[in-house]
């Protein structure tokens, strides 16, 4: 596909000698959401890493963006990932990583206030991160990958710890990136979110 | 049937029954060997230590000495405070602290352990004392006197720790008598050495009546206050005995699997945790800078936050010039805690790129590295490297442990090594325990933490070496040292930054 963001051909991986991924295919143009979704252990989370360029030595063609995905300041200005819960700097409230992240990418989507209010942080702004709920680091995080931009957003089970009515509106939010021209790919258990967020289902199943 | 009065409580009944199986004879016998085994190898160097303390005391050393004691007191009790200091193992914490067990008894075995910890660090303090202001007669009372009076001074401190853990009142006054310790150190340094001193000599010199008599107020002091303790120890919250007990449990993970980063972390969390905070724009001048300023503007604020932090470390300046008045000026020890203090200044503001070190998910959202962010995130660290050492190096001037010059300007020329010093610190990769061990004819030597302990002391100490060298043999003139070692320093940051240019944001 001449204009496809991801274009992942017969990716193979194994850990220590235990297939994990078997000859996955999977392309996004801009302005789609794809949802991957499967059992525990399906690989998700392991083609997530390997179209982040984290996963060392995959088998298969993957190309991200027009070349393969690579852990460099480069390629991460273009793509952002919100998987496990990031390590917050010490110190700094809700709203300061926020703030941090508007004023280090000066092409961000939305403000720190906009960010806070999306995604109903207001009330915790001025706690540290620690001092918040699962969930609520959870939007934290998804918030600090949305309020800046990007053209492909890889978000590895973007629904845990949220409640049933913040995933209707993340299912929303994604909505709103993709209209602007961003590709998603989201590893999720959520078939609901998937179904809300008009994602493109792929649904792997275990390499052994 | 038994009578009730001869049965345990059952609360008493289940407790023993969990813990460790009775000691056997072997076990006892191990221990009455190896008491004996540290009585023979220890018994006669110690004797002459004590025999030795029976002199007079050098009063150009009294105000350093009372400085260093009252410091390693008030480190006592912050540790204490710091570690609970009524924790359980982490299991324990969890399952019987929130039992109707009663309290005392789930915590008795805790209290003895930190009563035993209390005597043995007074004991310890006390000789240190005396070794400061000597016996000049009488060696067995003031020996004894030193004795209690520090056994009183650390188990009345722990006793303190224990309240200020059970109310925020107490906890109030812990912290008053920690600033107390600190502001005698701070105040035994400064004027022991001039006006001071006479008193010092008149504390040293005199009877040893008068010693036992304080002793046995103190004394006095420390039993009531460890009744206190022992009376609050059922009151103490449950969920603080749980979050110390977490945080020591996982301070002690990270001792024993040789993890010392991780202890860092886990006292940054501890801090922050459950604070409220003043949350505050960047400027604009800084956003207006681009993304290397703004990335780097982080850790000026998290400096800002913590002012008594940042005081201590600037009062620890003093710490060199200390050092050089109770050993009386000699090099090796002033170097090395120069270059210490000043490295331990530059990597107090190193937080944002420790975290991104240890889990890079932050840095790659943020998507920014290379050598304009090295560069920014370097000013602050030597900033304050060169005013700590910039300090240490005027009150060493100022106590006589260097001649004339201006040698408070090795601060700002050794500043860029140490900032590059500390980056590299801060970055630097949990110990590989996969590295190979070296058989030496002093023992097996674990090359994984060596490299560890080295990665960014390495740079600090190259390009330091024409300060420390300056230090070791004071010229006549700083000047061409003061050249090399600007030179040194720029060379070490610039080269730092110039290989930063091409890695992952992290």
């Amino acid at each position: 596909m001449p204009n496809a963001i991801i274009t992942a051909r017969r990716v193979a991986v194994d850990l220590g000698g235990v297939p994990v991924l078997r000859d996955v295919d999977l392309t996004a143009v801009p302005g789609e959401i794809v949802a991957v979704m499967g059992e525990n252990g399906a690989g998700k989370s392991t083609l997530l890493r390997c179209l982040a360029g984290l996963q060392p030595s995959p088998c298969g063609e993957i190309d991200v963006l027009g070349g393969p995905p690579a852990d460099l300041p480069g390629f991460w200005r273009e793509v952002a990932l919100a998987g496990d819960e990031p390590a917050w700097y010490p110190g700094l409230s809700v709203r300061e990583h926020l703030e941090l992240m508007g004023a280090v990418r000066q092409d961000a989507r939305l403000t720190a206030g906009e960010a806070l209010a999306t995604f109903e942080l207001g009330a915790r702004a001025d706690l540290a991160p620690l001092s918040l709920s699962t969930g609520q680091r959870q939007r934290l995080s998804l918030a600090m990958a949305l309020l800046r931009s990007s053209r492909l957003l890889l978000l590895d089970e973007p629904e845990r710890g949220l409640d049933a009515a913040f995933r209707r509106r993340l299912a929303g939010i994604l909505r709103g990136y993709a209209a602007e021209g961003g590709a998603v790919v989201m590893a999720t258990h959520d078939a609901r979110l998937a179904q809300e967020a008009g994602a493109r289902v792929v649904t792997l199943r275990a390499a052994s | 049937m038994i009578p009730s009065l001869a049965r345990p409580h059952p609360a008493l009944a289940y407790l023993r029954a969990r813990r460790r199986r009775p000691a056997t004879w072997s076990d006892r016998y191990t221990r009455v060997f190896g008491l004996l085994v540290a009585a023979a190898v220890l018994g006669r160097p110690v004797a002459e230590a004590i025999a030795g303390l029976a002199r007079h005391a050098d009063p150009a050393r009294l105000g350093a000495g009372l400085a260093l004691v009252a410091a390693a007191y008030a480190g006592l009790l912050v540790l204490a405070r710091a570690l609970g200091p009524v924790v359980l193992p982490a299991a324990d914490a969890s399952w019987l602290v929130t039992s109707p067990l009663p309290r005392r008894a789930v915590l008795g075995r805790t209290a003895l352990l930190l009563l035993s910890a209390a005597v043995l660090a007074g004991a310890a303090l006390g000789l240190t004392a005396l070794s400061v202001f000597g016996a000049p007669d009488r060696l067995g009372v003031r020996l004894a006197a030193a004795l209690l009076l520090g056994v009183a001074a650390g188990v009345g401190g722990m006793a303190a720790a224990v309240l200020g853990q059970q109310s925020p009142a107490s906890d109030a006054r812990l912290q008053v008598l920690i600033a107390g310790a600190l502001s005698v150190a701070v105040l035994a340094a400064v004027l022991g050495a001039g006006p001071g001193r006479r008193i010092l000599a008149a504390v040293a010199g005199a009877p040893a009546s008068m010693g036992a008599a304080v002793a046995g107020v103190a004394s006095l002091a420390a039993a009531l206050l460890v009744r206190r303790a022992w009376a609050a120890l059922p009151r103490i919250p449950a969920h603080r005995i749980l979050a110390a007990s977490t945080r020591t449990a996982r301070v002690t993970s990270a001792a024993t699997t040789l993890d010392p980063g991780t202890l860092t972390w886990v006292m940054e969390d501890a801090h922050w945790r459950g604070r409220a905070l003043r949350s505050r724009p960047w400027p604009r001048l800084v956003s207006r800078s681009g993304p290397a300023p703004a990335l780097a503007w982080q850790e000026w604020l998290r400096v800002g936050r913590r002012p008594g932090r940042l005081a201590a470390l600037l009062g620890a300046a003093a710490l060199p010039a200390v050092c050089a008045d109770a050993t009386g000026g000699a090099s090796g020890p002033v170097a090395g805690m120069l270059l210490c203090g000043a490295l331990t200044a530059a990597a107090m503001c190193t937080g944002g790129v420790r975290r991104e070190g240890g889990d890079p998910a932050l840095a790659r959202m943020l998507a920014v590295g290379g050598r304009a962010v090295t560069a920014a995130r370097a000013g602050l660290p030597a900033l304050l490297a060169a005013s700590w050492a910039a300090l240490a190096l005027a009150a060493l001037q100022a106590v006589g442990a260097l001649p004339a010059g201006a040698w408070w300007l090795f601060g700002p020329a050794v500043a860029p090594a140490l900032a590059a010093g500390a980056l590299r610190m801060a970055r630097r990769r949990p110990i590989d325990h996969s590295m190979p061990v070296i058989d030496t004819p002093g023992g097996a030597v674990p090359t994984g933490p060596l490299v560890w302990a080295a990665t960014g002391p390495d740079l600090a100490l190259l390009g330091s070496l024409p300060t420390l060298a300056a230090i070791a043999s004071p010229p006549v003139s700083v000047a061409p040292y003061l050249a090399a070692q600007a030179a040194a320093g720029a060379a070490v940051l610039t080269a730092y930054i110039l290989r930063s240019a091409r890695r992952a944001p992290h």
